[in-house]
């Protein structure tokens, strides 16, 4: 076979830089790409990664809480993970105390707007209950590849959350692990800020809590946005206070629905987050006076800055970072009475 | 279950897509805003594919099964399409080898000794005894070539066989052997909605005298689009021609249909939507480009054209054509077809390195142009994806390269007749007649693997209706004195080409992209 004409011969291809960024494009550093907005997953939600539609809510998870796993988790989470957050981030934790009346298992309902969100979290737990804590991880995000999923689900002692809600069959995990005793970490919003702001809580963490008669300890997470945002693989240390308070546990009360329930633990923790902007007093009068703004819908919350916001009028995407990544006051301490 | 086809709207997440460009690709970043047709995920093959062959011939539609239509002494001829089908070449055992070792299980059982196997090459070129081997298997070729596994021979006068014509004056004329048995066995794959069905035997056997009729300017730009056969007016000359056929010959047919997909594992990420690419696929996307810019032309079009698809066969329904063909359609609709809300001022397609006539051959700039203009574009139902008066944005380099034995009307068709025009209806009027009857042509596509002289013609024709259509046409990376030859502009890159299209329409259009392969229909509303 041999060509008429040569003005074929030309090689194909541009550079190797050229295809790599290329590559890189919109995908993370493990080369995963976000599921397109436009792509209509099974459950008529976007935004995953990978197509949403493969079942990753299946990956086995009961090895690794099991005794053996739970001695190589602790080294990791105690002698290189936390070790590692701490010299990075000087978290400052708060509300501890409030834990030491809590027996038995619990959820723990937390903002969320970074990776760092959960080591801080367990590693700010007393040992007690970290070693008895399960972390919901999004299956779509941390069990779509084998690697990955062994090594979220060793680490982290996480199991598989579907975040789009989808119906499946067979008994809840989550609902079996507390009934095994386990306290569960989960974060209510369903994935990470894009922004640093809080926004709504899905209903799964209130049911499950209604269901198994177990309390719910809210958690606000602040500082994480801005020292390992969405894309960052590793946490900078900067000059936004890092904080993670936890609040009292709140108990489901006999009457109580589950849109009830999930609205207290959402004011709760908007009420945490609001402290470090107002201070504790304040911001437990705020709550009781309804004054705090909490996240309805697409609208995130509306946290105290130093620029105005107004509820009902949008506030720009830049403002939203800008203020989430506002350098702590030159004190560096937390605020108990505003003045 | 397999998701169905989707049209997806480019938006800040969308990573870069995959764009095929020959025997090569890329991943271009589209403008925020344009649509892409995905067509459905490849369906499940047939798991028990003989058991399936085996029930389709015993419980045939329209028709007694195959064993009551067999009997010792009669001439049974079995007809097969050629390597044209599938895209790429099945991986072995083709579907037809399957069909066909069970028919003549079931002729030996029947005591029939006058067995005759016949490609429906029409002006194809002859198929070479390895090609043929590939589709029909050993066993089938051992017994029966050279003598009684043919390639049909559109200019062998003695046997072609006139029937009649149609009622507008269509002249139906085959291959005698085939006219002459007392049943025919047709054994089709149908890749696209435009294959299969009516076009079988009438077009597969034909000759030059009865295709002239359909393959022609005026029809094909009537054809909108030949993939949807009630609004082809080549599908109308089909059904005319096979309607005459019927009266005379008994044509039991098996028709198949195939999943997509269309590459092997080593190169899934072909298969697989680009924000689902693991590491893997991107390792293999990388390999593959790179390694594809490294090797020698002619080394990298042989690896190619050895690639063959796995595919899944997605139906097996046999009986008469006509109570066939509609459900092979619906099998096909079922993997290809994608709803698409409508027109866009710009369609862009990434043409492959294959086509129908340049199977373990070269693409050639007339073969690119029918491929795009052709195949692509007229791969919807409905209405075409971009509007009258838009614009068509293809990726090919389009190198000035012909396979002299394969193609050889190819080349002075390209060196003569398009140096004076471009103009379908102008060439058809001047030249065709010349080619299809030039001695040298006839004698190379009876004796020598070439494609017929009229050959080219009915490329260009093929494109006709795009022509007519599109406002511009751009091919993206083509070699720029042979797009200017073909009468269309060359562009570097994406945002060149849009800035060349903006002179059409505009500096804000719509733009859809036609994800392909796998092959996707869309349905424009």
């Amino acid at each position: 076979m041999s060509g008429a004409k040569k003005g074929g011969a030309r090689r194909t291809g541009g550079s190797l830089r050229g295809d790599l960024a290329m590559l890189r494009k919109n995908r993370d550093l493990r080369g995963r790409a976000m599921t397109p907005r436009g792509y209509p997953t099974a459950s008529g939600s976007t935004g995953g990664y990978g197509s949403g539609d493969e079942d990753t809510t299946t990956f086995p998870t009961a090895w690794a809480r099991t005794p053996a796993a739970g001695a190589v988790r602790n080294i990791l989470q105690r002698g290189v993970l936390k070790p590692y957050a701490w010299a990075k981030t000087r978290p400052t934790i708060e509300g501890l105390d409030l834990l030491e009346g809590l027996r038995g298992p619990a959820v723990f309902v937390a903002n969320h707007s970074s990776h760092l969100d959960t080591p801080l979290i367990l590693g700010a737990l007393p040992r007690r209950i970290s070693d008895r804590t399960a972390v919901g991880a999004a299956a779509d995000y941390f069990f779509t590849s084998k690697a990955v999923s062994v090594t979220t689900t060793l680490v982290f002692n996480a199991f598989p959350v579907d975040r789009y809600g989808r119906r499946r069959g067979g008994p809840s995990l989550p609902a079996q692990l507390v009934d095994d005793g386990w306290s569960l970490l989960l974060f209510p919003e369903g994935t990470r800020s894009h922004d640093g702001w809080m926004t709504a809580f899905k209903r799964g963490a209130a049911r499950l809590c209604l269901s198994m008669g177990v309390p719910a300890v809210p958690i606000a997470v602040r500082g994480t946005f801005a020292a390992m945002p969405r894309g960052a693989s590793l946490p900078t240390r900067n000059a936004t206070r890092l904080v993670v308070r936890f609040g009292r546990p709140l108990y489901p009360g006999k009457e109580e629905g589950t849109a009830e329930f999930q609205a207290r633990m959402l004011k709760q923790v908007a009420a945490l987050w609001a402290e470090e902007d107002l201070g504790w007093y304040q911001s437990l009068r705020a709550a009781e006076e309804g004054k705090l703004h909490l996240p309805e819908g697409r609208e995130p919350a509306l946290p105290v800055t130093r620029t105005p916001v107004e509820r009902g009028r949008p506030v720009a995407d830049w403002r939203k970072v800008w203020e989430s990544t506002r350098p702590s006051g030159p004190d560096g301490n937390p605020r108990v009475w505003r003045n | 279950m397999s998701r169905p086809g989707f049209v997806l709207e480019v938006d800040e997440r969308t990573p870069p897509l995959l764009v095929h460009e020959g025997e090569n690709f890329r991943l271009e970043r589209l403008p925020h805003g344009s649509r892409v047709i995905y067509p459905p995920d490849s369906l499940p093959g047939i798991k028990d594919l003989d058991g399936a062959i085996r029930r389709a011939l015993l419980n045939p539609h329209g028709m007694d099964p195959l064993p009551e239509l067999l009997t010792p002494g009669m001439r049974l001829t079995i007809v097969f399409d050629d390597l044209s089908l599938p895209l790429p070449s099945m991986r072995s055992p083709d579907v037809r080898q399957r069909i066909i070792e069970q028919v003549l299980e079931f002729a030996a059982a029947k005591g029939v000794d006058d067995v005759e196997l016949i490609a429906a090459n029409a002006l194809h070129r002859r198929m070479t005894p390895a090609e043929l081997k590939h589709i029909v298997g050993e066993r089938v070729f051992r017994s029966f070539f050279p003598k009684h596994l043919t390639n049909h021979d559109a200019e062998d006068r003695e046997n072609l066989v006139h029937l009649g014509n149609t009622h507008e004056g269509e002249d139906v004329e085959i291959n005698r052997r085939a006219a002459e048995s007392d049943l025919v066995v047709y054994v089709n794959i149908t890749s696209t909605a435009m294959s299969g069905g009516p076009k079988s035997v009438a077009v597969g056997l034909a000759s030059y005298r009865s295709l002239r009729h359909h393959h022609n300017v005026h029809t094909l730009q009537h054809s909108r689009s030949f993939n949807d056969p009630p609004n082809s007016a080549m599908h109308h000359s089909y059904h005319r021609m096979a309607d005459l056929l019927g009266g005379h010959v008994k044509i039991f047919t098996i028709e198949t249909t195939l999943n997509n997909d269309t590459f092997p594992s080593a190169a899934r990420f072909l298969n697989k939507r680009e924000w689902e690419w693991n590491y893997a696929d991107q390792a293999t996307y990388l390999a593959t480009r790179r390694g594809n810019g490294l090797l020698k032309p002619a080394m990298r079009r042989r690896l190619w054209h050895k690639t063959e698809a796995p595919y899944g066969v997605t139906g097996v329904h046999a009986g008469a054509p006509s109570e066939v063909h509609p459900l092979t359609l619906k099998n096909v609709h079922r993997q290809q077809l994608t709803e698409v809300d409508g027109q866009a001022d710009v369609a862009v397609y990434g043409l492959p390195y294959i086509g129908p006539y340049n199977v373990n051959s070269v693409m050639n700039p007339i073969l690119v142009m029918s491929l795009g203009l052709g195949y692509f574009f007229n791969l919807y139902v409905n209405k075409p994806i971009v509007r009258e008066g838009g614009v068509a944005i293809f990726y090919h380099p389009m190198p000035n390269e012909f396979h002299p034995v394969h193609h050889p009307s190819y080349i002075d068709f390209y060196e003569e007749i398009l140096a004076e025009t471009t103009d379908p209806a102008v060439i058809e009027a001047k030249y065709e007649k010349q080619f299809a009857t030039d001695p040298w042509y006839t004698h190379l596509y009876r004796k020598s693997y070439a494609y017929h002289g009229v050959h080219p013609f009915y490329m260009w024709y093929w494109g006709a209706h795009a022509m007519q259509h599109l406002g511009e046409v751009i091919f993206v990376g083509a070699d720029r004195k042979t797009a200017a030859r073909l009468g269309f502009r060359a562009a570097s890159t994406l945002n060149d080409a849009l800035e060349l299209a903006s002179h059409t329409v505009g500096t804000s259009p719509s733009i859809t992209y036609q994800h392909m392969p796998p092959l996707t229909l869309a349905s424009v509303r």
